[in-house]
């Protein structure tokens, strides 16, 4: 009976303390940024593009070595531990700032402002995601006009041009449906950057909540446009074809030599200079093994 | 003897004084939530000013100056929660009363547990087979370019909200006292003229607390109305517009905006927004049930 009531006591207790304590909790977060060495596990979180690469590459990682020591005979016997979680490019910037993550996973052009938060600390590179113009392959703009100019495409997403026909005579008198990602998002800042410099996107265009889902709205409708990852239109060749954007096609050698211009560095930043762990996390990640694991996945990877 | 009284009055006391701070630290959780809120999207309702964000019709959060109006979320958001309520309320009701009078001890045994049930299915499961199978069907069966619609989402949002309105409902049939029931059967009237006439008018206050408890539910729902809705930012001009109700604007758009931005604030304020009226709902819903209890009463 006694410890019974003296457990709920202590639980009330550090309840209100917790409560207490989430008023000043990020400060103290800032203050302790030079991260201590015995931290046991790194945590990453970000961008839902970059997550499934960074969280194979962690696995493939803890497979092979196990413990830290294996990495690095200098590291203590450990074992290895990564955390991966998506949210957002931004939410993956503002995490890594506020330390609730080691390094966000960022997938777009850092701004001048965004970029001289990290310039003290880590702003790695890993790939470029390149967005492909998808359509269903059952529509017939496939074969009838399989390059599009840069003021087709604005007139399009603009909502200038609504019908298919008004885009070549001999396509079918139907609605173009236009798909986007959220007005704001990594994908759409480098749409906008890249094709429609600054006009608006129409305000008729479906907001698909994520890029897979953005994929399979390409998939599944035939009437549909929209931006569309590399990774993902190379994923399914047979159920999304790309179309080339002013006579360029959207392929690796037109990417690498910078031809093919909407898309996206893949980017792993934090304020602060990695440890000796995340150190050897990092170099694992540009190593072979790592960028393997980004053109696996239909990316680009990095060439230095 | 006087020892141990004395013992167990300071026990009492503890426990009282340890329930009361629990309580107050729960009510306390929703002050900070509304709070933070305010204070997140401060900025918008000082600087843009809240008339011009409730009405404005463009949201272009990220333009240069950011157009900052969610009209287009507002109307989407009553309209998709009232399509809802108009499909699951005639089913609803007639389900409560079905279950209440007429149904077999049996059948309403198995029925009860069925429509529970339906309560614990995660939202983006519905979402998900909405998106699946509602968004596809329309798009065959009626030519359309694109199926997503508020009436999709309405359609989905009515089936998650039924199981409410039904046990709701049915409660407040039950409540009303059996004497009317024993006065209208000695009177000879017919069980349908009874169910009708007399136990609806008797329940009909409880009845609409199950409807405006269901219509907050069909407000604040996310994964269903963002998979549904289309998400599109023109203002609803039918039920079978796209749109997109406040709470898929908010799913969809918090992970990238930029802390400290107008658009991240302008988030915040349209769920200071959506809080606010689900808040007026319960407040609704409290007064009615308060009515109820005291209009039994007085008949």
């Amino acid at each position: 009976m006694k410890t019974k009531r003296l457990l709920s006591i202590l639980l009330v207790a550090a309840m209100s303390l917790f409560l207490l304590s989430g008023c000043t909790g990020e400060q103290q977060g800032a203050d302790n940024n030079p991260a201590p060495e015995q931290k046991s596990s790194i945590k990453i979180g970000g961008s839902s593009t970059l997550a499934p690469i960074i969280a194979k590459c962690a696995d493939n990682f803890t497979e092979e070595f196990k413990t830290w020591d294996k990495v690095d005979a200098s590291l203590p016997e450990e074992p290895i531990v990564i955390f991966v979680s998506t949210g957002g490019s931004g939410f993956g910037m503002k995490s890594a700032v506020d330390g609730t993550f080691d390094f966000g996973m960022v997938s777009k052009d850092l701004k001048d402002e965004e970029k001289a938060q990290f310039a003290d600390g880590t702003n790695v590179q890993l790939g470029s995601d390149v967005l492909d113009i998808a359509v269903n392959p059952s529509n017939p703009v496939a074969q009838v006009k399989p390059d599009l100019t840069t003021e087709e495409l604005k007139a399009i997403f603009s909502g200038e041009i609504k019908n298919w026909n008004q885009l070549d005579a001999s396509l079918p008198d139907r609605a173009i449906v236009v798909a986007v990602r959220d007005l704001g998002g990594g994908a759409s800042e480098v749409f906008d950057k890249a094709v429609m410099k600054g006009t608006p996107i129409s305000p008729e265009a479906l907001q698909i909540p994520s890029m897979g889902a953005l994929a399979g709205k390409v998939m599944d409708n035939a009437d549909t446009i929209g931006y569309v990852s590399s990774g993902l239109v190379n994923q399914n060749p047979d159920k999304i074809t790309a179309l080339s954007v002013d006579g360029i096609a959207p392929t690796v050698e037109n990417i690498v030599a910078g031809k093919y211009t909407i898309g996206r560095p893949l980017l792993l930043v934090s304020p602060n200079k990695p440890d000796s762990k995340e150190k050897a996390f990092l170099d694992y990640l540009q190593s072979e093994k790592g960028l393997k694991v980004v053109e696996e996945m239909g990316y680009i990877p990095f060439s230095k | 003897m006087h020892l141990a009284q004395s013992k167990t009055n300071t026990r009492e006391k503890f426990f009282v004084a340890g329930i009361t701070i629990i309580a107050a630290l729960s009510s306390l959780l929703l002050i900070a939530v509304v709070f933070f809120m305010l204070q997140e999207s401060l900025p918008i309702w000082l600087d843009t000013g809240g008339f011009k964000f409730l009405t404005g019709a463009n949201w272009r959060p990220v333009a240069v100056p950011p157009k900052l109006g969610i009209a287009p979320m507002l109307v989407s958001t009553m309209w998709v929660a009232l399509g809802a309520l108009l499909i699951a309320a005639p089913l609803g009701f007639g389900c409560a009363i079905f279950m209440a009078e007429f149904a077999p001890a049996w059948l309403a045994a198995v029925i009860r547990p069925v429509l529970n049930m339906l309560t614990g299915i995660p939202s983006v499961v519905y979402g998900f087979l909405g998106a699946a199978v509602l968004v596809k069907f329309f798009e065959v069966t009626f030519d359309l370019a694109s199926g997503e619609s508020l009436f999709a989402a309405s359609l989905v949002l009515a089936v998650m909200v039924l199981p409410f309105i039904v046990a709701n409902s049915e409660a407040a049939l039950r409540a009303v006292p059996a004497e009317y029931r024993y006065a209208g059967l000695s009177l000879g009237v017919s069980k349908p003229y009874f169910a009708l006439h007399i136990l609806v008018p008797m329940a009909r206050k409880g009845m609409l607390g199950a409807l405006v408890l269901a219509f907050g539910r069909a407000m604040g729902e996310t994964m269903a109305v963002l998979m549904l809705a289309g998400n599109t930012l023109l203002v609803p001009t039918s039920w079978f517009s796209k749109g997109e109700p406040l709470p898929a604007l908010i799913a969809l758009e918090l992970g990238s905006a930029t802390p400290g931005t107008l658009h991240y604030q302008a988030l915040f304020a349209a769920g200071l927004v959506l809080v606010v009226l689900v808040i007026a709902v319960n407040v609704i819903i409290n007064i009615i049930l308060r009515r109820t209890r005291s209009g039994v009463n007085s008949i």
